[in-house]
């Protein structure tokens, strides 16, 4: 799913970069995280710290200082092609199945760990880093089977053990009223907007302590979309949710903190109240404002 | 955006005479789309036709086949021939019995021989067991010479009516041109078969006292077989004198049909295709009977097949999802090319290998000590069915490859991406998602991969042994290094030999229409596979 964004383009060719470069020193820090205002008594839970990124020769991400903070909802936003997806694989690791991508420079730590590093299973940080896609993707197998299906790689078998997640998770996912009846169907067969949540459930299956959503609504209608986000307004309590939109007031209705993204460089991070009302960059006040992106 | 600057175009027309001016070019009333449409179709209709009339001339040549089949099969009948097949099966039954025996004197010779004892100790202590076997033998001289004479008498009325066929085939030839006196001088004379079998028939008297004396002759030895002198080898003499006493029960039973046979008992009309779709025997250009039994070619193309798709599969399919999931693009580089590049070798080229490499190194192999435990070790032949099956293998590899390599490349990437992310590993993703959901293109990789193999000429022309029969699955695995003949292989070698319009010529073609047949029932499969289990997961 490569998606080779137009936007990206030499830097001197577009106009505010000068700015940006010139507004560079009187970003909250160079060195240290953007530390937002509010939500400062949560934990922090994922450390990014001056990562930069790349695809084999191209430098997809620079920089990047942030915070993400337990049990709230972060989200990404920023014009297509910024990174937003690029940072949110990093999370999980996910970027590694790319060939020749690297994390060139700083640290992604979680709960303190750099999960970058070689002593890490990666199989057991994508258990705890759950992940849902911008195209739902359950497999070609039963409701059921989908939900299990993470349980299953990890030997669990026992069928009440099972069917007992399987309840739990689509509870939680806010589906089994629609689902209960044909557990044993083609997901396939489930609409768009079920089978989004039905991949939520599969996530939150194999109980991880953070979920990462890659767009999650952008191909669904609008009832499917206010589902999807009362059930992450739901999820919030149990899980640290990190949601990349393109929609701007989804961000602004479902997430507590906002992070800016802008040609692979995260401009601004605050809680979302300050971002949407009183943003401190001028490029982030445009992007809000719909002047250019 | 916006702009206030005219716009424009190239093409300056207002747009009223723009979309109204549809491309009039015609020749012979046509435009150029309907030349591109007529083209293709025409391409299409020609390949149908071509196809169609492959099977046309296939089925038309290979009908011939029944009446003539027919007719040899009544000749056989009243040329007496299947009478003295009938005395021939005794004395055959009696030779297995024979052979038995000597197999079992080797045998004790060389455990004689193993326990120290010299030649000449040995021959001395195998005297009993030789004269019994002299005797055993030589009770059915007598029956021998009956049999050859008998031979002789139905061989030369077969003849006498094959050459009397042949000058009424000259005779119709005169006709034919004109030539009337000619022909009226050619006196034919139909074989009269009732008269010409009387002598066979006469000797039935003969026969029943000389069978009598051979059954008595045979009954008083085996009344008292000689002990082996290795305790451990008689249980096989044991086992020799319950063989030969059901033998001896069964003696009435080829009486009786000597006794009863009828001459002019008709033919069942379905026999002229069964015997070829059962026979177990293809026998041609023999002085006595031939038989058209498609069995043992079939057998000798599914076995090899078989053997081909066993060692195909696992390399075909594990290359694929090697280099489609796991391999560095510098392995893919490599490897893809290399072995697409396997389908490139002629198959003659495989067949010379086959037979001074393979063949010569699986010999030397199988009659290493350390391997004999291997099930048909030592072998004997060095063409055999794996062999062939091992170089057709080859063959099959790339097509397997490739096509299986597509059918995981078909598996869209969210899966993957959404088992990984759910803490898969990547062989438990490879084995969960990638394996099932590329499943059915898997199949008919493989069943594409068969096809090739079933209707590959060369190589088992070259490597396959040649031997047209049945390999003796008694035997278990060993079997599979018996030398066997293909359905491919034997019209491309007999094909050049044959007399155009003969019964052979039209067995062959019959042979051509069951490999058809068969390539186009795996090639619907292949296609109903795909169809059918497009993407789905257990
Ligand atoms: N697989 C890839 N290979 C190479 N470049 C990529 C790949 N995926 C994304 N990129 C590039 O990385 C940059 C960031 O992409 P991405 O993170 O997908 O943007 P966003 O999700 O914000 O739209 C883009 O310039 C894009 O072209
Ligand atoms: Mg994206």
């Amino acid at each position: 799913m490569n998606e080779h964004a137009p936007a990206v383009k030499p830097h001197h060719t577009v106009n505010y970069m000068s700015e940006s470069q010139a507004s560079e020193s009187a970003r909250p820090s160079e060195t240290m995280a953007i530390e937002p205002e509010h939500h400062k008594r949560a934990r922090t839970l994922i450390d990014i710290e001056h990562v930069d990124f790349f695809y084999g020769k191209s430098h997809a991400l620079h920089d990047i200082n942030l915070k993400i903070k337990e049990k709230l909802v972060t989200a990404f936003i920023g014009p297509s092609g910024c990174g937003k997806s690029t940072l949110l694989r990093c999370l999980n690791r996910m970027n590694d199945l790319i060939d020749g991508t690297r994390v060139a420079n700083g640290a992604i730590k979680i709960h303190g760990v750099d999960i970058y590093d070689p002593a890490v299973d990666v199989i057991e940080l994508r258990k705890r880093v759950g992940m849902v896609f911008q195209k739902s993707n359950p497999f070609p197998k039963s409701i059921y089977e989908n939900i299990v299906y993470g349980l299953r790689l990890q030997g669990i078998n026992n069928k009440s053990r099972l069917d007992e997640v399987v309840e739990r998770s689509l509870r939680g996912a806010a589906l089994w009223e629609e689902v209960r009846d044909r557990l044993h169907d083609s997901a396939l067969g489930l609409s768009g907007g079920q089978q989004q949540r039905l991949c939520i459930a599969r996530a939150i299956a194999v109980e991880p302590e953070i979920i990462l959503m890659d767009e999650p609504c952008s191909a669904l209608d609008p009832i499917a979309t206010a589902k999807v986000e009362e059930l992450i307004h739901e999820l919030k309590k149990d899980y640290t949710i990190v949601i990349v939109t393109h929609n701007m007031q989804q961000a602004g209705r479902c997430s507590d903190m906002t992070a800016f993204f802008y040609l692979g460089k995260l401009i601004e991070f605050d809680a979302t109240e300050k971002i949407f009302t009183n943003p401190s960059q001028k490029q982030t006040e445009d992007y809000i404002t719909g002047r250019f992106g | 955006m916006s702009t206030s600057a005219k716009i424009k175009r190239l093409d300056q027309r207002p747009m009223k005479d723009a979309i109204m001016s549809k491309n009039k070019f015609r020749f012979l009333g046509l435009t150029l789309d309907d030349f591109i449409k007529y083209f293709f179709q025409g391409n299409a209709l020609i390949a149908i036709v071509v196809l169609a009339l492959i099977t046309i001339s296939l089925f038309s040549s290979g009908i011939w086949f029944i009446p003539q089949n027919y007719q040899n099969l009544v000749i056989y009948r009243q040329a007496g021939l299947e009478y003295v097949d009938y005395l021939r099966q005794e004395i055959d039954d009696h030779t297995a019995l024979t052979r038995y025996l000597s197999n079992l004197r080797l045998q004790q010779m060389q455990l004689l021989l193993k326990e120290g004892k010299t030649p000449e100790e040995a021959q001395a202590a195998l005297t009993p067991l030789d004269t019994f076997i002299t005797a055993y033998s030589d009770a059915a001289t007598p029956l021998n010479d009956m049999l050859s004479e008998q031979t002789d008498i139905a061989a030369a009325i077969k003849d006498k009516h094959n050459s009397q066929q042949e000058e009424l085939h000259g005779k119709e030839m005169l006709l034919k041109a004109g030539k009337t006196e000619e022909a009226a001088a050619l006196q034919v004379e139909p074989v009269d078969f009732k008269t010409a079998v009387h002598p066979l028939l006469d000797m039935r008297d003969t026969y029943i006292e000389t069978n009598g004396i051979f059954a008595e002759t045979l009954s008083n030895l085996v009344f008292h077989p000689p002990k082996m002198v290795s305790r451990s080898l008689q249980p096989k003499m044991d086992r020799f004198r319950d063989l030969s006493r059901t033998y001896l029960i069964e003696l009435p039973k080829y009486e009786d049909q000597i006794m009863n046979w009828d001459q002019f008992k008709p033919i069942p009309k379905y026999k002229a295709l069964t015997s070829f779709l059962f026979g177990r025997q293809w026998l041609t250009a023999s002085f006595w009977q031939d038989w058209y039994g498609i069995i043992p070619l079939l057998v000798g193309s599914l076995t090899v097949s078989f053997v081909a798709l066993v060692i195909a599969i696992p390399f075909g399919v594990g290359a694929a999802i090697y280099i489609n999931q796991i391999a560095s693009p510098t392995e893919q580089n490599l490897i893809k090319p290399y072995i697409e590049f396997i389908s490139a070798i002629p198959s003659v080229v495989l067949g010379f290998f086959g037979i001074a490499v393979l063949g010569q190194s699986m010999r030397w192999l199988s009659q290493q000590e350390w391997l004999a435990w291997v099930p048909g070790f030592p072998i004997n032949e060095r063409l055999n069915i794996f062999t062939a099956g091992a170089l057709l293998a080859l063959m099959a590899v790339p097509t397997i490859f490739t096509l299986t390599e597509d059918a995981i490349n078909n598996v869209p990437r969210a899966f993957k991406e959404a088992s990984y992310a759910l803490g898969a590993t990547r062989l438990q993703t490879i084995l969960k998602i990638m394996i099932p959901a590329s499943l059915s293109g898997i199949i008919s990789a493989v069943l594409l991969g068969l096809g090739r193999v079933v209707g590959e000429t060369m190589v088992v022309l070259l490597c396959a042994g040649g031997r047209i029969e049945i390999p003796d699955f008694m035997q278990g695995l060993g079997a599979f290094f018996q030398p066997v003949h293909t359905m491919t292989g034997i019209i491309a070698q007999e094909m050049g030999e044959v007399v155009q319009g003969s019964i052979h010529f039209h067995a062959l073609f019959m042979v051509g229409i069951i490999l058809f047949l068969l390539s186009l029932v795996i090639n619907y499969l292949a296609q109903q596979v795909v169809h059918k289990y497009k993407i789905s997961i257990g």
